[in-house]
């Protein structure tokens, strides 16, 4: 039986006379029994046939004459050292320049940590007024105790896990570093085993002072999924998709809260307490 | 036995300015059009196509001796583009208009002036340009580099593959996707346009 699906994937061969003579022959043989795969061999190179004709605009002599000449004045700009007189800017960019580029993500990641652990403080560690003390949300007013229940403690091993990845994303930069460094067949296998996990524990994260642990835990899913799914290194939108996905959510906002926070490393538990309604 | 390329790699690898300006003439006009296709506009091409140089010039430490230096050259161009579209975060302009208007003298002017100067023919050609250009917008950047690169660049499937670190089957498989997209937007043309296309 003839499968069209097989010799529509040589298509792409046959319109750019890329397949070997035995191929070609089994392939034209096709077209003359197949009426569909015919006429979309037919209809594909009639496109290709117009998009000959498509036309790019020539910059022109004067153009490409002057093209390394004014490469040569930004290669310059580059290489040379800038002279004393220089402006601020440039002055500026000099200091910058003195460290590698991965330091910048690595100290703008360093930099949110420490935003993130000065919000928490702020926030979470507010006293509440004397009425409402004793219906505080569970976990900001839970001094002393240090274990977390099963469930917690295994949504905390599940977040360190996914950090590590995302991190690992985030940070990536193509332009310095080898798309190898990323070791991306390694994090998407770490990411499917992760998103394996993700449906389970949301499960057992059923108490109400949890909820933003399961949120976290469903917001890191999401993310590990997009990651499981790229494709390479290299697919650049698609990384930076991720890398979007992560940021828009929060993500490393929110791992520092729940880092520090009731049901993080703060080592303050939530105890099995209704929250105020209050 | 060296070859001309293995030559220039050696002289690039030891810094050597001149063989970096062999370089920038052999390929200029290769970049400048794959970043136009890519970025949609002259003014952004010349700035992409010059940022890859730069690119090249800086990082040529980390270039293999033993690959293709056409090909790693095609990478940066699609990575200094998508960089630079990202950047933009807007789509492309029509580029034809905007060259246009510029006062570029395009292809057919150049081999073709009777043809030009005839207002029925420029404007057929105007539709048929601005028709391309809009059905190429509709593909996605990577399926649009395989099939610049296959098509205007004539680089095999191997080729690509290599240049845009894709097994070849994936370059089949992007190259169809784009193939067919094009088909479908540029259907109109084909009928409306080139008639003996629908005669066939």
């Amino acid at each position: 039986m003839i499968d069209c699906e097989e010799y529509r994937e040589r298509m792409i061969e046959a319109l750019y006379g890329e397949l070997g003579e035995d191929d070609k022959a089994s392939f034209d043989a096709h077209l003359g029994s197949c009426a569909s795969c015919a006429a979309e061999f037919k209809a594909m190179t009639a496109t290709l046939a117009l998009l000959d004709k498509r036309e790019r605009p020539d910059p022109g002599p004067a153009f490409w004459d002057g093209y390394w000449d004014r490469l040569s004045k930004r290669l310059d700009k580059e290489i040379s050292p800038a002279p004393s007189g220089r402006p601020a800017r440039e002055r500026l960019s000099a200091i910058f320049n003195v460290f590698p580029k991965w330091a910048y993500p690595l100290a703008g990641a360093a930099a949110l940590v420490v935003v993130g652990i000065l919000i928490g403080r702020t926030v979470l560690s507010r006293p509440a007024p004397p009425l409402q003390k004793a219906q505080q949300p569970p976990a900001l007013t839970a001094p002393g105790v240090q274990q977390a229940s099963a469930p917690v403690l295994r949504a905390r091993n599940y977040i360190d896990r996914s950090k590590l990845i995302i991190l690992a994303l985030v940070n990536y930069d193509p332009e310095s570093q080898d798309a190898y460094g990323l070791d991306l067949p390694r994090q998407k296998q770490l990411s499917r085993e992760l998103v394996n996990e993700a449906s389970g524990l949301k499960n057992d994260l059923k108490d109400p002072a949890q909820k933003r642990l399961r949120e976290l835990v469903s917001d890191l899913e999401t993310i590990l999924i997009q990651i499981a799914n790229l494709e390479s290194a290299n697919d650049l939108s698609a990384v930076e998709f991720v890398k979007q996905g992560a940021e828009s959510r929060g993500i490393m906002f929110k791992i520092n809260l729940a880092e520090m926070g009731p049901d993080g490393k703060g080592g303050r538990r939530a105890p099995q307490v209704k929250p105020s309604i209050i | 036995m060296v070859t001309d390329e293995q030559e220039l790699i050696q002289r690039l690898a030891r810094g050597d300015r001149s063989a970096f300006r062999e370089l920038v003439e052999t390929h200029k006009k290769k970049i400048y059009f794959l970043a136009l296709d890519m970025v949609g506009n002259p003014a952004d091409a010349e700035d992409v196509s010059q940022e890859v140089f730069l690119r090249v010039f800086r990082s040529f430490k980390t270039f293999k001796q033993d690959a293709r230096l056409g090909a790693w050259i095609y990478r940066i161009t699609y990575n200094a583009s998508i960089d630079h579209l990202r950047k933009r975060a807007v789509t492309p302009e029509p580029m034809a208009d905007e060259a246009l208007e510029a006062g570029f003298q395009s292809h057919a002017q150049i081999a073709e002036p009777q043809a030009s100067l005839d207002p029925a023919v420029a404007a057929e050609r105007g539709l048929l340009r601005d028709r391309i250009e809009k059905a190429l917008r509709n593909v996605s950047p990577r399926e649009k580099a395989v099939f610049l690169l296959r098509h205007y660049e004539d680089l095999s499937l191997k080729e690509i593959a290599e240049s845009l670190e894709l097994t070849v089957g994936s370059v089949k498989s992007y190259l169809f996707r784009a193939v067919r997209k094009l088909r479908t937007e540029l259907v109109p043309c084909r009928t409306d346009m080139n008639p003996e296309a629908s005669h066939d």
